[in-house]
């Protein structure tokens, strides 16, 4: 469904991706993982056009181009296909939830206000902030930001949500109640790319990993395989480091 | 004090006040309105990166800001008419006064616009908005809030500075103050009422300040009782 070849990106002269390949099929949930400066954000910020990559080919369904040729409109119609959950939430700050996903619907999309707000109430129940649709940003945890986030990702049907350290800016409680709720929409077959340090909710929820290093996807693999029977040497390293600081946190 | 003095001070009271009702409230309301305009329209050109007009918004900025309010208004009301150019006082001041406090103003405006996180603006391109949209709905609300106490300050200066009008021969509350004064030579008594009325004017303005900033807080009041539901995303 969405898909990019040769993606290169840099900021000067250091490079983030480095003809990186990656494809995502619909009703898949692919996890991208690596440590921090492996391009894994900026892989996901070239797909939505937040960064603007060098080079590249993005292909979505039967949509075609060179990423650096892009019109205006091109973006406008690529982005309306898409969600995207930031790490740090940005809810609008000066609207309440309610009026935060009523935004993407009603201004954007110029639906009948009537029929938005079905839409809101349906989506703000889907998360669990029903409770707390009249609220603004500053008055919720993170954990409420984040999930008020999705709805708003959700409410427009985007035919992809893209998912930027969902719960990094989290503590592991808050962090549950976010991935229960990306859980819950994986399971009704929502296409998801997740960018995550949460191994288990990689292991578990992912269809497919996909593990970067230095700009390059090293390995990706169903998940099944991927966690116990890594091909890689750097692969096997990260997991082993990164399952034992799971170990710690229990 | 003595009854002379007591009565010369009451007398004056309700003439300094028409004073200030008549001319030194209109005078920093137009002063006002006029130069938030221009300061957001200033501010806007700087934002938007738009190429020519910034450069001649950062030459108006150093100049207005560079020179004292006072010159400008000579030149305004004194210098122009040289030029063939004569204005009334009031409009003098009004103008001089408008384009200096634009130049500060701007930079309030400027920079409350750019303390908008970019992650607000990216939210909103994801979500479909366009760009004018996402000023318009999000960093313009906010930067308003962001730059509002500043405003406000602007505000309560202006209602002081104004008696620099005086100066050009506009007749507000503080030439009157200094007529009377002349004209009694009670110039003490006269100064500390006439101190008093801009305090008392200040005062309701600082009130209000309070009142508006509560009102402009993106917050709701929190039921007591209510406590974040625990996990409650996790009942599957």
């Amino acid at each position: 469904m969405l898909e990019v070849k040769n993606l290169y990106c840099s900021y000067g002269s250091m490079e983030v991706l480095k003809n990186v390949d990656f494809k995502v099929d619909n009703g898949e949930v692919v996890a991208v993982i690596g440590s921090s400066g492996s391009g894994k954000t900026t892989l996901l910020r070239c797909l939505s056009f937040l960064n603007k990559a060098n080079s590249g080919t993005i292909i979505f369904d039967d949509f075609k181009k060179d990423i650096t040729r892009l019109k205006k409109n091109d973006i406008m119609k690529l982005r309306s296909k898409m969600g995207y959950v930031f790490q740090d939430f940005n809810l609008f700050r000066n609207m309440t939830v309610r009026q935060n996903i009523l935004e993407g619907l009603v201004t954007a999309r110029k639906m009948d206000p009537t029929e938005a707000w079905k839409i809101v109430n349906e989506m703000l129940e889907k998360v669990g902030m029903s409770h707390r649709a009249e609220y603004y940003p500053a008055q919720l945890s993170g954990g409420q930001q984040q999930r008020a986030a999705i709805a708003r990702a959700l409410a427009y049907n985007p035919e992809i949500i893209l998912f930027d350290e969902p719960t990094s800016a989290l503590d592991p409680e808050l962090t549950r109640e976010v991935l229960a709720v990306m859980k819950r929409l994986a399971k009704e077959g929502t296409t998801m790319v997740v960018v995550t340090h949460e191994m288990s909710f990689a292991q578990e929820v992912a269809g497919r990993v996909i593990f970067m290093e230095n700009g390059v996807v090293v390995e990706e693999g169903r998940s099944s395989e991927f966690f116990t029977s890594p091909k890689e040497e750097s692969t096997r390293r990260f997991l082993r480091l990164s399952m034992q600081e799971q170990d710690y946190v229990i | 004090m003595n009854e002379r003095l007591l009565g010369i001070l009451v007398n004056s009271f309700p003439r300094l006040l028409l004073y200030l009702f008549k001319v030194t409230i209109p005078l920093t309301v137009s002063i006002f309105t006029i130069s938030v305009i221009l300061a957001f329209i200033l501010a806007l050109i700087q934002v938007l990166d738009i190429r020519v007009l910034k450069t001649l918004t950062r030459i108006y900025v150093w100049v207005f800001r560079g020179t004292p309010l006072i010159v400008q208004m000579y030149i305004i009301f004194y210098g122009l008419p040289s030029l063939g150019i004569s204005l009334n006082a009031f409009p003098s001041a009004v103008i001089a006064f408008s384009m200096n406090y634009a130049a500060y103003m701007s930079e309030t405006i400027r920079a409350a616009i750019q303390s908008v996180p970019q992650g607000q603006i990216e939210a909103g391109y994801m979500i479909g908005l366009t760009y004018g949209q996402i000023m318009r709905r999000i960093v313009i609300p906010q930067a308003a809030r962001v730059a509002f106490p500043t405003m406000f300050g602007s505000l309560i200066g202006l209602t002081k500075d104004s008696s620099l009008a005086a100066s050009i021969t506009v007749v507000e509350m503080f030439k009157t103050a200094q007529q009377i004064a002349s004209k009694y030579f009670e110039p003490f008594a006269l100064y500390c009422e006439a101190a008093v009325i801009y305090l008392m004017l200040n005062t309701v303005l600082t009130l209000l300040q309070a009142f508006l900033e509560r009102k402009l807080t993106w917050k709701q009041p929190k039921e007591e009782s209510e406590k974040i539901p625990a996990l409650q995303a996790d009942t599957e």
